[in-house]
């Protein structure tokens, strides 16, 4: 029996491989997801290894947030005084301390240095024992003018030793000479992020923190070990100051980057299942119409006294074969895309230090449990159906069609999709992801079972004008889309994932898009609007205070964000000038006095006053990292308004909380009576001393929106492509083995006139229909599905549905063009049947 | 010109019969097991003729008619069907020649399952994008007696009702010539004799050129000729044929 599987396998290699394919590239999406991320991962954690290699432990001011504090909260400053304490602890061999801040680079062109999402680092320089920097050339930064650069940058930006660089920071850009170039340990830089590196007066200076430091690294004495030096410096500082080892600062930032890349990573491997569960469709389609048409080879198999059982476990072992020949290749493939990935993050100016790629156990072990796991459980149900063959049937001959009633079938699939539609529907609004996802999967099933019904009219319809396009061979091609409707429906049913979840989003960013310009209306006050790309807080605090001396401009405020927490639970707060804030944004205070804001209060959301029992003239506790719990007076509150959250203080206030403050955002009203190109000519005069903003009017900040929206809307279509692509190579083996099955039928047709261009026209036919098929039930589908996912983010803001019909259209006739593409291969081998052989093929 | 001289070869021209072939040679594979299908065959197919084509298995006598029809190329040798020479033509050529001058009937699978038995008897036109001659096609149906079950698909007629729409289908575009490969070679005796009566009633009402290749003396004795074929090579021909006479020439060669 074994040998009758493998030889079964082999024989038909062709088959295998666009069987396997699917598996192939969805397992090779696990595998280089986890591959990658372990990689970087992995990096990540020599690199912090590498900056704390040589010191023994941090100093740094305790956080408001206690122990959990994310990495990112920002901390308080420690005295310089804390430095001397330090150094005076007996096993303290040296002790350095470390100021830093924003500092980006300008180029000779006046553009900012930026970079793809890492920090735009400033800091002092240190003793090189107890800093992972490596100078490459020049020298350190001795006195005030001087700068040191990462050697990406520098070569990035033709900074040589002697040229003159601009740096912006929070306060005034300066001008400095690059005296050195450095390296991170062995990288060039430090994982993408510009280095700028001062002496540590100049860096006090630059960053605002005269006379204090962010943190102090000291190392012990030979056979002191660190912990004993941590308790013993501790013993030393004053209060609200710790001691961590290097090894914790380690761990917490490669716990914080681990995070990061769980997100990301979780975010691939949901695109990787919906790759897989396409695929898990293929297969099961595949070892379908296998068996069907190895009816007579497994009655023979049955009369010459195999059981059913052994009949199975023969389709199952085939699938098992297949599974894992599939996952094997699959994680091949992924880590030659991790790779791949990598060296594009290289191209993108993020150099990590080489750790070489890491393939955990895990990989290998999931890559294989998923790949093998989707095929052998695709293809139960045909094995199943196999077993249920009569020997009898060896003598009929002829391909079995599938048995039981399409009735049954299809009240199965109403069953199904209403439980998945429900599933789906509670998990949206009592916001559990998972259930989301496991409903539109249970869906997805349910379609596929119901479309076995429609795939006849639908394809009566869609195929409707070939016969007069392409006579003869459309309409034989309409009719082979006909025959089968189970085959037609189940590869359809492949695409109409992919195409579903891509009209879904497609739906939901239409309404966003549409939100957001509706959001702009109802709640932005300001003309113009001065942002980074990314809306980061890296706005100078200069900007705003020089923008409202313009004359032409009636008000200005700079808008900050930042964490706060209150019974374990983060939120947001914003800060903005209280005199100018209500003059951008539309603020409506319901209740209360704005003016509160002044004299240091918080002004709480009008629902959420409601949902927390809050009352106005109270005090709200706030616990911030870098300040610990203060109390807020709350001064009235305001209606809703999308741009702003739920808190607000003032500038101020923020200011005393926060340290670092940046905006991120600049908003400014013009004058009456100014014109728009007069008023816009004065905010451009200041904001070109600032090269990293932005300035954009109401209508460019909509476009703005808008064009957010369309990147994530593109990248989410994009990896959603990939299940696109196993649908497509679905239809390939779909008509493959169809048109292995219709070898006679087609040389016959070939016999009596048919040309080979016309063979050609009819496989495309058949082709298209089962595209457009899958592609409109997808549509359908992802419709529904964008209903119910604004339905339940109506809270956010996302007020209408918007149903983008223009571009849903192009999906179809997209869908069509594939189904041509999807023809090609199986097109091409229907054409070049050899006529007689067909005719005379048994 | 060509009257003038002495042919040291048949020289192509054009002729009177509605299919022939010349010196045909059909070698199949190469070297030591290289098989000679068919040996130096000659033949003509005069129009409005019945001629069956007989022989033991592997005596060539398929491998003749799938050369004759343009379904096989041979080694060396020419064929004409009406008085174009098949040699010299492509892949395209060929597959309009068999739409329009040359009639098929095979033994089995001779229908296109998703269609009617009226779309299957037009067929060849609807391919070439043709109206079909709506008269004739009509006194086919009525010759075959097919008028009831013009609506049924495939699955839902009989062998012999398959085969007669497969006859029909093969005389509807009125071609040069009709070849039927064994095509009783599936039916029994009733449906056989249906289809071999109206394959010789369309010879001798519709003046049809019909060759049939077959192993079964009674279908033989249908046609007005039978050419017997034994190893490759014609070993013998008779004229109107009895299925007596036709078997006893058959014992002779061995079958």
């Amino acid at each position: 029996m074994v040998r009758a599987v493998l030889k079964g396998v082999l024989a038909h290699k062709l088959r295998l491989f666009l069987t396997a394919i699917a598996v192939v590239l969805g397992v090779a999406f696990v595998a280089g997801t986890f591959v990658l991320t372990d990689t970087i991962n992995r990096t990540f954690d020599t690199l912090f290894d590498e900056v704390s290699a040589d010191t023994d432990i941090s100093v740094r001011a305790a956080s408001g947030f206690g122990e959990d504090a994310p990495i990112d909260s920002l901390r308080d400053t420690v005295p310089a005084s804390v430095l001397d304490a330090v150094r005076r602890v007996p096993g303290v061999q040296a002790a350095e301390p470390t100021v830093t801040g924003y500092a980006m680079f300008i180029d000779e062109a006046g553009k900012a240095v930026t970079t793809s999402g890492a920090p735009t680092l400033g800091f002092n320089w240190t003793d090189p024992g107890l800093s992972p920097l490596t100078l490459r050339s020049g020298r350190e930064p001795q006195r005030s003018g001087e700068v040191v650069v990462d050697a990406v940058t520098a070569k990035d930006h033709d900074f040589a030793l002697g040229d003159k660089v601009k740096v912006l920071f929070r306060g005034p850009t300066e001008e400095f000479t690059v005296v050195g170039i450095t390296g991170f340990g062995e990288a060039d830089n430090l994982a993408g992020a510009t280095l700028a590196i001062f002496d540590l007066t100049t860096a006090q200076r630059v960053f605002g923190k005269a006379g204090r430091f962010d943190s102090i690294e000291a190392r012990a004495t030979e056979g002191l070990s660190s912990l004993e030096l941590r308790d013993r410096v501790a013993a030393a500082v004053p209060s609200g100051v710790e001691v961590v080892t290097s090894q914790e600062v380690a761990d917490e930032s490669a716990d914080a980057v681990q995070q990061g890349l769980g997100f990301f990573s979780t975010f691939l491997l949901v695109f990787a299942g919906i790759a897989l569960f396409v695929g898990g469709f293929i297969i099961l389609n595949t070892f379908s119409i296998l068996v069907a048409q190895r009816t007579r080879e497994l009655a023979l198999l049955r009369a010459l006294g195999a059981s059913r059982r052994q009949v199975m476990a023969s389709v199952i072992a085939e699938a098992f074969l297949v599974g894992l020949f599939a996952s094997l290749v699959g994680l091949g493939l992924g880590v030659l895309v991790a790779l791949g990935l990598q060296s594009l993050l290289k191209a993108f100016g993020i150099d990590l230090p080489a750790s070489g790629v890491v393939i955990q156990p895990r990989t290998i072990i999931a890559s294989l449990i998923v790949g093998v796991g989707v095929t052998v459980i695709s293809s139960i149900s045909p094995a199943r159906k196999a077993s249920k063959i009569a020997p009898m049937a060896a003598l009929r001959g002829g391909g079995i069609e599938q048995g039981g009633s399409l009735r049954r079938r299809s009240l199965a699939g109403a069953v199904v999709t209403a439980l998945g539609g429900a599933a789906l529907l509670s998990g949206l609004f009592g916001g559990t992801i998972s259930l989301v996802g496991l409903g539109a999967a249970v869906v997805f099933v349910g379609v596929a079972l119901l479309s076995p019904l429609a795939a006849v009219p639908m394809a009566r319809v869609i195929g409707a004008p070939f016969p007069r396009i392409a006579g003869m061979a459309g309409k034989l091609g309409r009719q082979n889309a006909m025959r089968n409707p189970r085959r037609t429906a189940a590869t359809a049913a492949a695409l109409t994932v992919g195409l579903g979840l891509v009209a879904c989003v497609s739906v939901l960013a239409a309404s966003i898009k549409a939100s957001a310009a509706d959001i702009v209306d109802e709640y932005l006050a300001a003309d113009y609007i001065i942002s980074t790309t990314n809306f980061l807080p890296s706005i100078s605090t200069e900007l705003a205070p020089r923008l409202a001396r313009a004359p032409e401009l009636a008000a200005v405020s700079g808008l900050q964000t930042g964490d706060w927490r209150s019974a374990g639970q983060t939120q947001s707060i914003y800060g903005a000038d209280p005199a100018s804030v209500g003059q951008v944004l539309k603020l409506d205070v319901t209740a209360g006095d704005i003016g509160g804001l002044a004299r240091g209060d918080v002004l709480v959301g009008e629902e959420e006053l409601k949902d927390k029992k809050l009352e106005i003239g109270t005090m709200l506790a706030m616990t911030f990292a870098r300040t610990g719990e203060k109390e807020l007076r709350i001064a009235g509150t305001f209606a809703k308004n999308q741009l702003l959250g739920s808190y607000v203080v003032s500038t101020a206030t923020f200011d005393a909380n926060f340290s670092d403050r940046l905006d991120f955002v600049v908003l400014a009203k013009a004058r009456e009576g100014v014109a728009p190109a007069e008023a816009r000519a004065a905010v451009e005069r200041v904001t070109a001393d600032f090269p990293n903003v932005e300035l954009r009017d109401q209508s460019e900040f909509k476009q703005q929106q808008e064009d957010q929206v369309n990147q994530i809307l593109g990248l989410v279509t994009a990896l959603l492509m990939l299940s696109i692509i196993i649908a497509l190579f679905g239809i390939v083996n779909t008509l493959a083995l169809s048109i292995f099955e219709r070898t006679r039928e087609l040389g016959l047709l070939r016999a009596v006139g048919m040309s080979r261009r016309q063979v050609r026209s009819m496989i495309r036919g058949e082709s298209v229909i089962i595209a457009v098929l899958g592609a409109i039930l997808g549509l359908g589908v992802g419709v529904l599905f964008g209903y119910a996912i604004v339905g339940a983010l109506d809270d956010e803001g996302i007020g209408k549905v918007v149903v983008p019909a223009g571009q849903l259209l192009t999906y179809v006739f997209l869908a069509g063009l594939a189904g041509v593409a999807a023809a090609v291969f199986p097109a091409r081998r229907a054409a070049r049947l050899d006529v007689l052989a067909a005719i005379s093929y048994e | 010109m060509s009257s003038l001289m002495q042919p040291a070869a048949p020289a192509p021209h054009p002729s009177a019969a509605a299919a022939r072939g010349l010196d045909l040679v059909k070698v199949y594979g190469q070297g030591d097991a290289a098989v000679r299908a068919l040996d130096g065959v000659s033949i003509e197919f005069a129009p409005g003729q019945f001629s069956a084509i007989m022989g033991p298995s592997g005596s060539g006598k398929s491998t003749l008619m799938h050369c004759m029809a343009g379904l096989d190329t041979i080694t060396s040798g020419q064929v004409f069907v009406g008085d174009v020479e098949l040699s010299s033509l492509h892949d395209k050529e060929l597959t309009r020649l068999r739409r329009d001058k040359i009639g098929f009937i095979f033994q089995a699978y001779n229908l296109v399952p998703t269609l009617t038995a009226a779309e299957n008897i037009t067929l060849p036109m609807d391919i070439a994008g043709r109206k079909p001659d709506q008269v004739w096609v009509d006194r086919l149906i009525d010759t075959v007696g097919l008028r009831q079950r013009l609506s049924h698909r495939p699955s839902e007629l009989s062998g012999g009702q398959q085969q007669r729409v497969a006859a029909a289908r093969a005389l509807a575009s009125r071609p040069n010539i009709v070849f039927a490969d064994e095509p009783t070679g599936n039916l029994d005796s009733r449906s056989s004799a249906e289809v071999l009566g109206f394959l010789r009633k369309s010879v001798h009402e519709f003046d049809q050129t019909v060759v049939m290749v077959t192993h079964d003396p009674s279908a033989a004795s249908y046609a007005e000729r039978v050419v017997f074929l034994a190893d490759g090579r014609i070993v013998d021909e008779m004229t109107a044929p009895t299925a007596e006479r036709v078997l006893d020439r058959m014992k002779g060669l061995g079958d």
